[in-house]
């Protein structure tokens, strides 16, 4: 038996007030934070509000913040969370409105899973077969991953993307439409593509931060899906959006110029031949840059035109041969992903 | 008073299966309430898989399954109920496949099979060790594209039945604390089993028998509620589950001695005997010191045997639980598991259809409007003791016909009303416990009342335990009316959920108890010291257990007969079970 020290964070909605409050807790060997607030819940103050069930890291209720990440509070060990005598810092999910105490209203998370649509759409125009449809072994391991999610909300409460952008649709919910676009029996893949490509909030306005892979507890992996999504979508043609312009503008800068080139990556994400055409939309999405473009102005971010057109000369030979490099590469790669397809096609044969 | 035409309670992989059937007819208004989101739902716990005679891996028929189905629960199961189970379920599997579901496959791209306990095909369909987490979530997102309306984080106080006429349900909202009347022709009950009560269990925190409570309040028998199962493999301690998929694939059971001890109990069968066996088997062996452990009270597993990546790759939940929550790592060591509450064979008693219905009194009178499918109802194709799989088939199979049988009255049936008068009994429960200024604290009860169900009516029983258990329980139903809460706000207040709760576990635990104490043989999940053998003279028949009237003491128990006939084929006889 020893003494840990909890710190709660809390909130009453009756008087609305936020408050910390530590509280002590005997624990043993192998006890979970959950375990913890469940001794404080029915041994010192039953006030305390959290979520839970199933206490196996399977039901997702119990997400919650431990020393500020997002993890599951019954599959978190006392003794990996803090080193004896610090004390354990417990709060609720980030990036939803608080409800009570640990209680989150997690209608905003979960509902990003039917903006996204993420269920089968079964082909329209053929029965499905009598008995069940074939799936090669490595097709279904190409993508089981991304069925393992709990919905427990982790990854989208630590999402950096989440955190600014409420339209963002999230890791889960994208991981989980990936996982329908590699799915065989799935009717909807190209619509899934395009739409993912073009929704506000869609697979190009993750950040690539990590976070979603670190919180979440099971193995779904949702950036590398969200990052594989943006290759399906490419190759299945969706390249005239904001998300692949920017990227090709990125790209571009780089290996004109070395560096990032703030100055014609708006113009570059919005399209030249879009704002060439007078399309008002264009003009308008132009427009709304205007304000950070001023603020990079003033805290010199922008390049300059001396530098535009001189800069960075020396060493670029280097640039150009790590990109002609990755170009081979990915020839490489096209082929084999070639073969693949092939044999992806031959597997689903007809669906 | 909120109205619809159907309202299933519970969303476990019964009660959305039901809704999704329900929701076919466009003309129908159906919702679904549940004190926890969908995607919490219990059913998502199950590991190890769904059994279906499909044949994939092996030669397999119906009738086999349906025969080890009937054998497995020691001949007390319906046999006209264990049929359509074994009938229904190969194509209630393809269903799910083309719902999506995530079926692990074989060689050929299959959904892939394998080996269970009490199974003599390899018939368990699965999602690596997360079959129950990928049929629900499959029948969620098939919800959520017909649009069905769900009341999530809803809980249900009171069923409203008025001359055996189902009228719907008083519920509470959790996140606001009002209290609602919601109408409905038709209600279904999947709200899940009973475990909660006993110590060492494998049943998640919401898993508190409300739902049989509830038809028990409103004058329906239960049946058959002595039979629990004891899984044998829980962690030791928590009791947390580890798949029999494990067994399935390969792992050994060891004592003190590192013997395989099931050669002394079921050498035909060894670790892939039915649960109640292995869960005795290992019972035994502690008992007679040859458990391990500091403690001598678990055994081990052993799941080397299986392979370093097989394991990673069928059982990935299963290492990751023994990591996580015992420290130890199955690919070095053995693990101590115990047996753990798992199952609630009895409940709600009901026909093939799902249809509530006081199975052979009088004519078998039916509950109009009321029905029920899953782990809340007894059916019964578990009869004393559930083979593994079968749950999920049965919720699957059984939620599918309960919807079915909605579909086929649900348009003859009056509307129904609840009045100010038929929701007094839910806002005093609620009133009592939040201006209740009592000594005792639930908390402290609810771990006394575990303590003496898993000591004194577990995996072994006898008269004199039994007795000193009811007796236990009764004081506890005593204490509980001195109870009081700290939370007495109206957001949330989950404080409060555990006050009824446990008024819930106590009257279970009573008719589990009464109906253990008079059932003088030892069958399925029942094993009495003073009576070790079966006895089909006096009780080849199901218990009801009826609540006390004014001037009854205790639940009046009446007994019903077994199902003996089957549609498709001659009854399986009864026989002498030996594995």
């Amino acid at each position: 038996m020893a003494q840990q020290e909890f710190i709660i964070e809390r909130y009453n909605p009756d008087s609305d007030e936020s408050y910390e409050e530590s509280f002590n807790v005997e624990t043993q060997p192998g006890q979970t934070v959950l375990d913890s607030l469940n001794a404080i819940k029915w041994e010192q103050d039953g006030t305390l509000s959290f979520r839970m069930s199933c206490r196996h890291a399977i039901c997702g209720s119990c997400a919650m913040k431990v020393n500020g990440q997002s993890m599951l509070s019954c599959q978190t060990q006392v003794d990996a969370a803090a080193e004896r005598g610090d004390p354990i810092r417990v709060g609720p999910q980030g990036n939803q409105n608080i409800i009570k105490d640990l209680v989150v209203d997690v209608n905003k998370f979960l509902n990003q899973f039917e903006r996204a649509e993420t269920w089968l759409e079964p082909y329209e125009d053929q029965d499905p077969p009598e008995r069940e449809y074939r799936q090669k072994v490595e097709e279904f391991d190409h993508w089981s991953h991304a069925s393992t999610c709990i919905h427990c909300g982790a990854c989208y409460s630590d999402c950096t993307v989440a955190a600014v952008d409420e339209n963002f649709l999230g890791p889960a919910a994208l991981a989980k439409a990936y996982r329908f676009v590699m799915d065989s029996r799935d009717a909807k893949r190209e619509e899934r593509l395009k739409f993912l490509s073009e929704e506000q909030g869609g697979i190009w306005d993750c950040t690539r931060c990590y976070m979603c892979v670190q919180a979440c507890p099971k193995d779904v992996l949702p950036m590398d899906a969200i990052m594989e999504l943006r290759t399906l979508a490419i190759e299945a043609g969706h390249v005239n959006n904001h998300g692949v312009r920017h990227h090709k503008g990125f790209m571009s800068g780089v290996r004109k110029r070395g560096r990032l080139d703030e100055m014609m990556l708006p113009v570059q994400s919005v399209g030249i031949g879009r704002l060439l055409t007078g399309n008002l939309a264009a003009h308008k999405e132009m427009m709304d840059y205007t304000p950070g473009a001023i603020r990079l102005l003033k805290s010199r971010k922008l390049l300059t035109i001396a530098q535009r057109h001189g800069a960075n000369t020396e060493g670029r030979e280097h640039i150009e041969r790590i990109f002609e490099e990755v170009e081979a590469e990915k020839h490489h790669h096209d082929v084999d992903a070639e073969a693949f397809g092939a044999e992806f096609e031959t597997a689903i044969g007809g669906h | 008073m909120l109205q619809h035409d159907v309202l299933i309670v519970g969303s476990g992989l019964a009660g959305m299966r039901a809704a999704l059937e329900v929701s076919s007819d466009p003309t129908l208004d159906v919702a679904i309430l549940s004190k926890v989101h969908p995607l919490r739902s219990h059913s998502g716990a199950a590991q190890g898989g769904i059994a279906a005679s499909l044949g994939n891996s092996a030669e397999d028929s119906w009738d086999l399954h349906m025969f080890d189905t009937v054998k497995g629960g020691d001949y007390l199961v319906d046999q006209d109920a264990a049929e359509v189970l074994t009938r229904e379920g190969p194509e209630n599997i393809f269903e799910l496949e083309h719902m999506g579901c995530a079926f692990s496959r074989d060689d050929e791209g299959r959904v892939a099979q394998r080996r269970f306990g009490g199974h003599t095909a390899p018939r368990a369909c699965y999602a690596a060790d997360r079959t129950g987490h990928a049929v629900l979530t499959v029948l969620f997102e098939q919800l959520l594209r017909r649009g069905v309306k769900v009341y999530s984080e809803w809980y249900a106080l009171d069923l409203v039945v008025k001359d055996n006429v189902c009228q719907g349900l008083v519920a509470y909202d959790i996140l606001s604390g009002q209290i609602e009347a919601i109408s409905a022709k038709a209600v279904m009950f999947g709200t899940g089993g009973y475990g909660r009560a006993f110590r060492v269990t494998t049943n998640a925190f919401a898993s508190t028998g409300d739902g049989v409570v509830m038809a028990y309040r409103a004058g329906i028998p239960l049946e058959d509620m002595e039979f629990v199962q004891f899984h044998p493999t829980g962690l030791q301690g928590s009791g947390i589950l580890l798949s029999e998929a494990a067994r399935g694939e390969g792992a050994h059971i060891v004592n003190s001695d590192g013997f395989r001890f099931m050669e002394n109990y079921a050498p035909g069968r060894m670790e892939l005997a039915p649960r109640d066996i292995v869960a005795r088997a290992e019972q035994s062996e502690i008992e007679a010191g040859r458990g391990v452990t500091a403690l001598r009270d678990s055994v081990f597993m052993d799941l080397r045997p299986i392979g370093e990546e097989r394991i990673r790759y069928a059982l990935p939940s299963v290492l990751h639980l023994a990591r996580d929550f015992a420290g130890i790592d199955p690919l070095d060591a053995p693990v101590p598991i115990q047996p753990t509450a798992h199952y609630s064979m009895g409940g709600i008693p009901c026909d093939i259809n799902g249809q509530v219905r006081i199975k052979d009194l009088d004519g078998a009178p039916e509950i109009t409007g009321f029905f029920a499918a899953g782990e809340a109802s007894c059916v019964s194709v578990h009869g004393a003791n559930r083979l593994g799989t079968n749950s999920l088939l049965e919720a699957v199979v059984m939620g599918r016909r309960a919807g079915r049988g909605i579909l086929d009255v649900v348009q003859d049936l009056e509307p129904t009303s609840i009045d100010e008068g038929d929701m007094a009994n839910a806002i005093g429960e609620v009133d009592r416990f939040l201006t209740a200024s009592g000594t005792e604290k639930v908390g402290q009860i609810r771990a006394e009342l575990r303590d003496t169900m898993m000591d004194k009516c577990g995996v072994f029983r006898d008269d004199a335990e039994l007795r000193e258990c009811l007796s236990e329980v009764k004081d506890y139903q005593e204490r509980f009316k001195n109870v009081s809460i700290d939370d007495h706000g109206s957001t949330f207040n989950t404080d409060l959920l555990d006050a009824i709760e446990l008024g819930h576990m106590l009257e279970y635990s009573e008719v589990i108890t009464t109906g253990a104490i008079a059932r003088q043989e030892s069958r399925g999940g029942h094993a009495r010291r003073d009576f070790p053998d079966r006895d089909d003279e006096n009780w080849h028949r199901h218990t009801l257990a009826y609540r006390p009237q004014d001037g009854e003491d205790g639940p009046r128990l009446e007994y019903c007969s077994v199902n003996m006939e089957p549609r498709f084929r001659e009854p399986f006889p009864l026989q002498e079970r030996t594995y």
